[in-house]
């Protein structure tokens, strides 16, 4: 089975039309799923690069809303929205209703199962009551029970970010850290954090992953060649899945 | 009978993924100018980083560092403190896993030793850490002897006045003994000007060491508090848990001090894995209230928080524990992971004040011979009461306690113990 290849942006980096470029490439190039961040108050678990790309954008509200919806047209592949729970605890109706009405297939909030570990149900509930899917996001210090009965909860895929934030290369055992979990999730196993080095990839890949979420990696290659070049990456990430 | 070879465990143990929730994971603060995660490859040797965030729940224990192991003298004992037993008149059986049997007087080398060997495979010959008491800074200079290595050691300024003796250990090992706050370290300097006569802690000592690890590109050890140096510590658990079962004992009631929270980890968490013991109980000091006045939030490991926030029980990074308090346990954190079993109640706590706790190492001194580290007087106080308890119910429960070091440098310590109860 094809593995999936899921592409993260930070909704309107570096500004709306190279933001649209980005994203028309990255599914004419073989993305599985769009990620698309939306700007916290507090990106908890980002490295600094994305914490950079997040200071970088200045939507205004309506443009943000507008943005989605244009990203929601042009794609062909699920879209979900990563965005911090925290920030909209006491709007979170409104919220999901946005996002549906802009057409989003999903969302994935990084601190759910963290910082509302004892209420996730709940929230999954009220996603899925919105018609909007709910992709769960674990890692390595999710305890092994959790992690199995998330990953049946899960939407689309469960996710597995390896490392602490997105973005730092913090050493870690990709192989390892996926040889733990692989037999205990019952769902689709997309990795993510941090992963931009292939040969932490394809050791992913043969430990058992069913796909890579891949954002850091893009932002660097638009800030440092633009975003041509980050669309070269979408192939290039795209081709060493295809060889598994 | 096993041989000691044969009861060292051949994998340290990670609690991690047998947690009844998710840990929250080290983070960068809000608004952060710099990311201290990124900062970690910098300062920590790169293995340590690997474990301390590669979670799996055995990892193997490199044969160099199992023999390190072996040679100070592991498996530590596991003893029965029989005469306490019967001076409390108790029908409980009271063992103890005594880690003041190490050449350091502590388990602190647990930790140090593989740390001090991660950092030479990777081609450093000088590691820098901080030091309380003296316990922690005494395990790292010896390992890093053993691994002919420099060592660098800030000692909060009180204990390096009041415990010269263990300033002479760390330099007879062949380490560098300063006092923190120190002139050597921007942060130290800082401190410094703004009162010439602090006495330091844990926190800004911590400070000082990763920022002279930073200047020098030489790597930092840390003695307590992370995943990995909890890690390093389950051999305590480990090895009990096998010491237990060639005596055909199983435990009901697991105890342990706190400061940072590795002994206690290091010692209750293999049973907590194995599903062994029906209570754990945390004990700390009533002069540093973490437990009973803390908050369970993000906080930074260290005083001018280099070092990513982590969520723990906490007084706050810029505490300052009270300067005539002689019973250690002064950080101002607990471990993550020992924080949400807490939180979980998993594990309870217990806070007792230093004539409690003086009380309670004389009258282990005189039932045992053993005179133990005022840090473990806090265990032994909650092994008193536990075995009194028991005595009223006329339980026979087996209450096994980790006696995380022993006093014999600690003499100043009881001498001022013993001028204040005379008051
Ligand atoms: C003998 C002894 N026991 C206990 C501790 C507390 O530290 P931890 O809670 O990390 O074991 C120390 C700390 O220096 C110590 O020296």
């Amino acid at each position: 089975m094809r593995k999936m290849l899921v592409s993260y942006m930070t909704l309107g980096y570096p500004n709306v039309e190279g933001y649209l470029e980005f994203i028309d490439g990255a599914i004419s190039q073989g993305s599985d799923v769009l990620e698309v961040g939306m700007k916290p108050k507090f990106a908890k678990y980002d490295g600094p690069v994305i914490r950079k790309s997040y200071k970088a954008v200045n939507l205004s509200e309506g443009d943000t809303w507008e943005l989605l919806k244009e990203t929601r047209k042009r794609s062909n592949v699920p879209t979900i929205v990563l965005t911090y729970l925290e920030d909209w605890l006491g709007k979170l109706d409104e919220f999901l209703s946005r996002l549906r009405e802009v057409g989003v297939d999903g969302v994935l909030f990084p601190d759910l199962i963290i910082d509302f570990t004892d209420e996730y149900d709940k929230y999954v509930k009220v996603i899925r009551d919105h018609g909007l899917k709910a992709v769960i996001f674990t890692s390595p210090s999710v305890p092994d029970a959790m992690i199995h009965d998330l990953s049946k909860n899960s939407d689309l895929f469960l996710y597995y970010g390896v490392r602490p934030t997105t973005g730092v290369p913090i050493p870690v055992s990709v192989d390892s850290l996926i040889t733990r979990v692989r037999t205990l999730v019952e769902n689709k196993l997309v990795v993510g954090f941090g992963l931009s080095d292939v040969e932490d990839m394809k050791k992913a890949l043969r430990a058992g992953a069913d796909g890579i979420a891949i954002g850091t990696a893009y932002i660097e290659e638009v800030e440092k060649r633009g975003v041509k070049s980050a669309i070269s990456l979408v192939k290039y990430f795209r081709g060493v899945l295809d060889e598994f | 009978m096993v041989d000691r070879e044969e009861i060292l465990p051949k994998y340290w143990y990670n609690v991690i993924p047998d947690l009844p929730k998710p840990l929250p994971p080290p983070r960068d603060p809000p608004e952060a100018e710099f990311s201290r995660i990124d900062l970690l490859r910098k300062i920590m040797p790169k293995e340590v980083l690997r474990q301390q965030f590669t979670v799996e729940r055995f990892i193997k224990i490199p044969e160099d560092v199992r023999n390190a192991y072996l040679n100070i003298g592991r498996p530590t004992p596991l003893l029965r403190a029989k005469r306490l037993e019967e001076m409390l008149g108790t029908p409980a059986k009271i063992y103890f896993k005594f880690e003041g049997a190490t050449p350091t007087g502590s388990h602190k080398i647990n930790t140090a030793l593989p740390q001090a060997y991660f950092a030479k495979e990777e081609g450093i010959n000088h590691v820098v850490t901080e030091t309380g008491a003296g316990q922690w800074g005494t395990a790292v200079a010896l390992s890093a002897r053993m691994f002919d290595m420099n060592a660098t050691v800030f000692m909060v300024r009180v204990s390096y006045e009041q415990k010269p003796q263990r300033r002479t250990i760390m330099q007879l090992y062949g380490a560098d003994v300063y006092a923190s706050p120190t002139n050597l370290t921007e942060f130290g300097r800082k401190i410094l000007a703004e009162n010439k006569d602090h006495p330091g802690s844990l926190g800004i000592a911590m400070s000082e060491a990763i920022e002279f690890a930073l200047k020098n590109e030489i790597k930092y050890l840390v003695g307590s508090v992370l995943d990995v140096a909890i890690l390093h510590q389950s051999v305590i658990g480990l090895e009990a848990i096998r010491q237990l079962d060639e005596l055909g004992e199983e435990p009901d009631v697991l105890i342990g001090c706190v400061g940072g929270g590795s002994n206690f980890g290091g010692f209750t968490f293999p049973f907590y894995g194995a599903k062994k013991g029906k209570k754990f109980i945390a004990v700390g000091s009533y002069e540093i209230p973490k437990f009973s006045k803390g908050d369970y939030v993000y906080d930074f490991p260290d005083t001018a928080g280099l070092l990513p926030q982590v969520k723990m029980i906490t007084l706050g990074k810029d505490y300052v524990p009270p300067p005539i308090y002689a019973g250690g346990l002064r950080y101002h954190g607990a471990a993550p992971s020992l924080s949400l079993l807490i939180k979980e109640k998993v594990v309870e706590w217990r806070e007792y004040s230093e004539p409690e706790i003086f009380e309670a190492a004389k009258l282990f001194m005189r039932a045992q011979g053993i005179i133990p580290a005022p840090e473990s007087a806090h265990a032994i106080k909650a092994v008193i009461d536990e075995a009194l308890e028991a005595k009223k119910t006329n339980e026979k429960r087996v209450i096994v306690f980790n006696l995380s070091g022993h006093g014999l440098l600690d003499l100043p310590n009881y001498e001022s113990m013993m001028k204040r109860s005379l008051k």
